[in-house]
């Protein structure tokens, strides 16, 4: 069993008129990237500022790190970038991020040298000692991402990284993102756009008015929604493949045209052992693929387009 | 723990050190000091010397000649550098004063250049020895000073003047005229200090006025830098890994050793500008022991100094706790306009307080007053300076004084942890006494 980083015990918080979290549950395993999905006023940034203990659940509980102690407690673990990003606007950057790494616990030599050393990777360094407020915002952005992960922490929790970034600059820091997750540690991260998702997150959790309405790893999910049919092409001894596409226990329906052919796959089965079955039996295959659903059509199709639409008195503040 | 509060105390120091407002506030203040030790002295010297004064005489004795003879005695300074205050002259207009007044005022007060100029014009009647009524006609009658050099040059001679009319030989009279000299020195602890009256006065009321405008100013600077935190939505980051308290008390702390720093460079200006007072005003051609000045800048004794540092650290960290507080509550500067008022009324009551007891300063008034934590930063350290407290009640005093602070701090912070997270609208009142029950 692998280690759980964050535990959201159904959770629900209310505000005046409306509920924002509604009975959530949701537990992040160590290490990888996990999504938190959701339209416009899903209830994304009320659920992470709960785990970051800045505004409290009315029900139900938290825990990080195993630990009900809190986000504040466990800071020096955790790095955060939240949705309504602030700087200090007449302080320089290099000094920012040195006292944001202090507030983290970070001494004040280290933090120097490990912000240069982020300032340069993001090609900030010529820009270490202006004033925040001569930086363009897509710089700013950078150097609070910057400030998010100057102590290492174990977790890290983001609150719509990449919006208003530019394309290069966004590619820039989901590399990073993924670099961070490489090294074992553990990225939370909330988004609307779904492309980024698909291609960075390990595992996904949707949530529309407050409610979970998926949660999984990614390829589960996929596989369950739109994993159903994998199409083949043969190279040769295409009549091997005959006795493993009439297992019954993989293969629910099979369309055979000859040198292709389309498989609807059982439920439940796993194409990766119709994959190992075909090999073994040396079949010869220039084509294998999962045709699998994107995550938009997932996302569209489970959360629906009422799902999306805000209600009057939803919103995430 | 310590060392995240002690990151957010240099932030707030050294950022703020770092603007043009402090290093220009740093600078003007000496040369306010400077300016209130040297401009009053060039205004009492300058300007008055040489006055050319016509005495329009309308008596038909020698009163007219007298007052001339009186004028030109009068000098300024002393020994060498004594100066005639007036260049007089005599005209004898005996049943024409009107037409030599007609006469005169053409020619007065026109510019420095003209040599005919005159100053003014000194009319005597033949009843003014009687009515004690003078006229002066002149450019300076708004210099207060002039005008009180004219007058006791005068009074002397006038009343001279009556007790002769009745037969009293003047120069017995005059001596027994003669003012008391009462040569004040204040007597503290048993001991005579070099204080003169005038200078404990002056003493208390620059304590005043520099202990209202450091709070205010201040405790107003940790106030904008709250709201300015939440305007730009940091707060949502420092939030994340400090404490609320952490955060609060780092900012006052930071923003008060600015104020100390600032307050220190002004002391340290000041007592310099004691030192050298002389030497200064030398420079500008002023003979200090002339002016009559020396009193303006006091002297400051040691314990005064530690009792009103102590107190003003005390009442710093209560005012900018409420005023952090407010802060909290509040989206924009504008929004804390408001909220502001229950904590000018303190500061402005603090004030009075400290200025109603400069009369009495052991009154029961005055002990209360030094009991009510928000007024006793006032308050104490001004009674301090005219009268000593003895130890066992100054102790009673900061006793109380603390227990308020701690009081204040404890709702302050509780207002403040909830107040820094809410945006939209302005929180009252009613909202602030629910987060202070909130645990």
């Amino acid at each position: 069993m692998v280690e759980t980083v964050i535990a959201v015990d159904r959770v629900t918080k209310r505000f005046a008129g409306h509920t924002a979290v509604r009975d959530l549950s949701l537990s992040v395993p160590k290490g990888g990237i996990f999504g938190l999905l959701g339209p416009n006023g899903a209830g994304k940034s009320t659920t992470i500022r709960m785990i970051m203990n800045i505004i409290m659940p009315d029900e139900g509980k938290i825990a990080l790190f195993g630990s009900a102690a809190g986000g504040r407690a466990l800071s020096e673990r955790i790095g955060f970038l939240p949705e309504e990003r602030g700087l200090y606007k007449r302080m320089k950057v290099l000094d920012q991020l040195v006292f944001l790494a202090e507030t983290k616990g970070l001494s004040r030599g280290t933090a120097r040298s490990k912000a240069i050393h982020w300032l340069k990777r993001l090609e900030l360094d010529d820009w270490s000692n202006r004033r925040v407020e001569d930086l363009s915002k897509g710089m700013q952005q950078k150097v609070q991402f910057i400030g998010t992960l100057l102590h290492d922490p174990e977790l890290v929790i983001l609150d719509e990284p990449f919006s208003g970034l530019d394309p290069v600059n966004s590619q820039v820091m989901r590399e990073v993102v993924v670099e961070v997750a490489r090294s074992g540690r553990t990225v939370l991260f909330s988004t609307h756009i779904m492309e980024h998702a698909e291609q960075m997150c390990d595992h996904i959790v949707i949530i529309a008015h407050g409610a979970k309405v998926v949660d999984g790893a990614l390829a589960d999910i996929k596989r369950e929604f739109g994993g159903r049919h994998v199409a083949i092409t043969f190279s040769r001894n295409s009549d091997a493949a005959r006795p493993v596409l009439s297992d019954q226990s993989l293969v629910k329906g099979v369309a055979d045209r000859g040198a292709m052919a389309e498989i609807e796959l059982a439920p439940g089965a796993d194409p990766d052992v119709l994959l190992r079955a075909l090999v073994s039996c040396d079949v010869g295959l220039s084509k294998f693929e999962v045709a699998e659903a994107s995550l938009q059509s997932i996302f569209i199709a489970k959360v629906g387009a009422d799902g999306a639409r805000p209600t009057a008195m939803t919103g995430e503040k | 723990m310590f060392q995240k509060t002690i990151a957010v105390i240099r932030r707030e120091f050294v950022e703020r050190v770092r603007t043009k407002a402090f290093v220009i506030g740093t600078v003007l203040g000496p040369i306010f000091f400077g300016a209130m030790a040297i401009v009053p002295s060039l205004i009492l010297s300058r300007g008055s010397v040489g006055q050319r004064v016509v005495v329009v005489d309308g008596t038909r004795n020698d009163f007219g000649r007298r007052i001339e003879q009186v004028l030109q005695a009068s000098t300024v300074g002393d020994g060498p550098k004594a100066k005639p205050v007036y260049a007089p002259v005599r005209v004898g207009a005996a049943g024409r004063v009107q037409d030599v007044i007609d006469s005169l005022v053409p020619r007065t007060g026109l510019s420095k250049k003209d040599a005919a100029t005159l100053d003014g014009l000194l009319i005597v009647d033949e009843g003014s020895v009687t009515t004690g009524k003078l006229r002066y006609y002149g450019k300076n009658v708004g210099s207060l000073e002039d005008m009180r050099q004219l007058r006791s040059s005068l009074t002397p001679l006038m009343i001279a003047e009556r007790l002769r009319s009745v037969g009293v030989d003047p120069v017995v009279a005059m001596s027994a005229a003669a003012p008391i000299d009462l040569d004040t020195r204040k007597v503290a602890e048993g001991r005579l200090t070099a204080e003169s009256g005038a200078s404990t006065f002056a003493l208390a009321y620059a304590m005043g006025i520099i202990l209202y405008m450091a709070l205010v100013l201040y405790g107003t600077q940790v106030m904008t830098s709250v709201i300015e935190e939440k305007s730009n939505r940091i707060v949502e980051i420092l939030v994340s890994s400090l404490t609320p308290f952490q955060m609060m008390l780092g900012k006052v702390v930071g923003v008060g050793l600015v104020s100390l720093v600032q307050l220190g460079i002004w002391a340290g200006a000041f007592l310099l500008l004691q030192q050298y007072q002389s030497t200064i005003l030398g420079l500008f051609g002023v003979a200090s022991a002339s002016s009559g000045i020396a009193s303006i800048l006091p002297t400051m004794d040691p314990w005064l100094i530690v009792v009103f540092l102590g107190f003003f650290v005390l009442g710093f960290l209560f005012y900018s706790s409420v005023y952090a507080a407010i802060g909290s509550m509040c989206n924009t500067v504008q929004e804390a306009q408001q909220l502001q008022t229950p904590v000018m009324v303190m500061t402005i009551s603090g004030w009075f307080s400290a200025f109603a007891l400069l009369r009495d300063p052991t009154s029961t008034f005055a002990k209360v007053a030094s009991l009510i934590p928000p007024l006793a930063p006032f308050v104490v350290p001004v009674r301090y300076s005219i009268a000593r407290i003895p130890l066992p009640e100054l102790l009673l005093y900061v006793a109380s004084m603390v227990a308020g602070l701690l009081m204040i701090v404890w709702v302050t912070a509780r207002i403040y942890r909830v107040g820094i997270l809410m945006y939209g609208k302005r929180a009252s009142f009613r909202d602030m006494l629910r987060w202070v029950r909130a645990a």
